[in-house]
C-alpha cells in the first residue's frame, strides 16, 4: 500500500514537470512575442537557407508613435522593407513603394489566447537548456509537432529582455530548412536614428498624400465560399479577406490558416494568364508556395509548412459557394 | 545468416544479436568471408572511383597455369555448359546482393534527391504572395520584420527585374 502511495506520488511530481515543461515553453514564445513588439533594439542578423547566407541589419522602435521597423540588407543588391504598424514600404526599383497596407489592423494583442492553446495541442514544448547566442544568455526552446505535416520549431530566447535571438526551422531528419540569429545586438539605451527613423516615413508619407499609391484599397473582410478540404489537423482559419495587392488589378482572396507557430494562406484570383505565375511548387527556407490554375482561378497556396502540405491543400481547394 | 550480417554492418542489430553474429563470425570462415564480401561491396557502391582492381592481369597469368586439357570435344563442351550456368547462378545472387545493398542505401539518398527536384526558387514575381502571407503568420509575431527577409531575399536565378503594373499594362 505504501508503495502504492510513493508510486502515485511519483507519478503526480512527473505529470507536474510535465505540465510544467510545456507551459513554460508557452511562457517563453508569449514572452518573445511580447518583447519582440515592445523593446527597442536594432543589431544585424544572418538569414540562412540551404547554402544561401545573407546579412541584414534591423531596428526597431516603439514609442508614442507607434511602431516602427527597418530592415535593410546588406548583402547583395539594395533591400529594404520599413513597417509602420500595419503598414509595409519596400524599396521597389530605386523608389520607395506601399506594398501592403492593414488600416484599422492593429498589431496587439500579439499571440491571441486561442493560438497558443492551438500550438498546445499540435506541437509538444521542450525547454533545451540555455546557450549564448550573439553574446547574450539564451534559453533553447523546441517545439515538436506531432505530425510530419509541419516543421520543427527552435527558438532561442534572450533570458533578461524575451528578445528572440535565434530561430531554427527544421525539416526531415532534423535538417535546417532555415535560420535566422543575431550576430550583434543592441537592446535598448541609445538606439541609433541617424537612418531617419520617423523621417524617412514622414517623407513617405508626404509622398503618398500626394500621389497616393493605387494598389492600396485596403482590406475588407469577406466569406468567398472558397474552401480547402484537406488541411492538417489543427489549422484554424484566422481571417477571410478580399484585398488588393502590388502587381494586381484584380481584389485578390486570402484566407489565412493557423497553428499557433506557423500559418497557410489560400490566395484566390481571376486567372490573368500571367506566365509569371509559373504552375507548380517553389521555395525559400521554410515557405514553400503552390500555384495552381482551377477552371479560370488562379489558387496560390503558400506556408511555412513542408512542400507536401502545400500540395495536399492546394490540391483540396475547391468552390462551395453559389 | 546473411541478412544478420548485413544487420550488423547496418548497426541495427539488437545486444544480445549482434553478440550471436559475432560469435559465429569468430568461429565460422565462411561467415567471415561473407562479411569481408559485404564490406567490399558496400566500400564499391559508396566510392567506386577509389577502388582500382585491375583483374585483366590476374585472368591472365591463371590462364596461363591452367593445365591444357585433351579430352573429347563433346564431354567438353557439356562441361562448359554447367560451368557457365552454375557461373550464371553465381552472377545472378551477386547482382541480388548488389541490388538488395543498392536498395538498403537508396531510402536515404531517394528523399533528398525529391527534395532537390521541387526545390525550384520562388520567383521574384511571386513575391507579393509571401508579403501579404507573411503579414498573417505567426512567425512575424515572433520574428518581427525579420521574417520579412524572406520576401526580399535575392537568389542566383532571381536578377531579373520587377516587374512594376504599369510595365505590365503597357504589354
Amino acid at each position: 500500500m505504501k508503495l502504492r502511495i510513493a508510486l502515485c506520488g511519483a507519478l503526480l511530481i512527473v505529470a507536474n514537470a510535465y505540465a510544467e515543461e510545456r507551459s513554460s515553453g508557452l511562457d517563453w514564445l508569449e514572452v518573445a512575442a511580447f518583447a519582440g513588439h515592445q523593446t527597442d533594439y536594432s543589431g544585424v542578423f544572418v538569414y540562412q537557407y540551404g547554402n544561401h547566407v545573407e546579412t541584414s541589419n534591423i531596428v526597431h522602435i516603439n514609442d508614442a508613435g507607434g511602431e516602427y521597423e527597418k530592415l535593410e540588407s546588406l548583402d547583395g543588391p539594395k533591400r529594404e522593407i520599413i513597417r509602420h504598424d500595419g503598414q509595409v514600404w519596400s524599396y521597389i526599383n530605386h523608389q520607395m513603394v506601399q506594398i501592403d497596407s492593414q488600416q484599422g489592423h492593429s498589431r496587439f494583442p500579439f499571440l491571441l489566447p486561442e493560438q497558443l492553446s492551438a500550438l498546445n495541442t499540435n506541437y509538444q514544448a521542450k525547454l533545451l537548456g540555455q546557450e549564448r547566442v550573439a553574446g547574450y544568455n539564451a534559453q533553447v526552446i523546441l517545439f515538436q509537432p506531432k505530425d510530419n505535416l509541419r516543421y520543427t520549431h527552435k527558438v532561442w530566447v534572450h533570458t533578461d529582455s524575451g528578445l528572440l535571438l535565434k530561430a531554427s526551422v527544421l525539416g526531415d531528419k532534423n535538417q535546417v530548412a532555415e535560420q535566422y540569429a543575431f550576430t550583434q545586438l543592441q537592446i535598448g539605451g541609445k538606439i541609433d536614428r541617424s537612418w531617419g527613423g520617423r523621417c524617412d516615413l514622414v517623407d513617405v508619407h508626404g509622398k503618398d498624400s500626394s500621389n497616393p499609391p493605387k494598389s492600396v484599397k485596403g482590406i475588407t473582410p469577406t466569406n468567398s465560399g472558397w474552401v480547402a478540404d484537406m488541411l492538417p489537423v489543427g489549422f484554424k482559419k484566422t481571417m477571410e479577406i478580399l484585398r488588393s495587392m502590388h502587381g494586381k488589378d484584380a481584389p485578390v482572396v486570402q484566407i489565412v490558416y493557423s497553428d499557433g507557430l506557423s500559418a497557410i494562406s489560400i490566395f484566390v484570383e481571376p486567372n490573368d494568364g500571367d506566365e509569371d505565375d509559373v504552375d507548380g511548387l517553389s521555395s525559400r527556407g521554410a515557405v514553400n508556395l503552390y500555384h495552381k490554375v482551377l477552371n479560370q482561378y488562379l489558387i496560390t497556396v503558400v506556408g511555412e509548412v513542408p512542400p507536401h502540405t502545400v500540395m495536399q491543400v492546394v490540391d483540396s481547394v475547391r468552390y462551395n459557394g453559389k | 545468416m546473411k541478412q544478420e550480417i548485413s544487420a550488423l554492418m547496418d548497426g541495427e542489430l539488437f545486444e544480445d544479436d549482434a553478440g550471436k553474429v559475432l560469435d559465429q563470425l569468430k568461429r565460422d570462415s565462411t561467415t567471415r568471408k561473407n562479411w569481408a564480401a559485404y564490406h567490399l561491396i558496400g566500400d564499391v557502391l559508396r566510392q567506386p572511383d577509389h577502388i582500382h582492381s585491375d583483374l585483366s592481369a590476374k585472368i591472365r597469368e591463371r590462364m596461363r597455369d591452367e593445365p591444357a586439357l585433351l579430352v573429347p570435344r563433346s564431354n567438353m563442351a557439356n562441361q562448359k555448359m554447367r560451368m557457365f550456368a552454375l557461373s550464371a547462378v553465381a552472377s545472378l545472387s551477386a547482382v541480388g546482393v548488389v541490388v538488395w545493398m543498392s536498395l538498403q542505401i537508396s531510402p536515404e539518398l531517394a528523399p533528398q534527391a525529391a527534395m532537390h527536384a521541387a526545390n525550384t526558387q520562388i520567383q521574384p514575381s511571386s513575391e507579393n504572395y509571401l508579403i501579404a502571407h507573411e503579414e498573417f503568420s505567426p512567425s512575424t509575431d515572433m520574428n518581427g520584420s525579420a521574417s520579412y527577409i524572406r520576401t526580399v531575399s535575392y537568389g542566383s536565378d532571381e536578377a531579373a527585374p520587377k516587374k512594376t503594373p504599369s510595365e505590365k499594362q503597357a504589354k
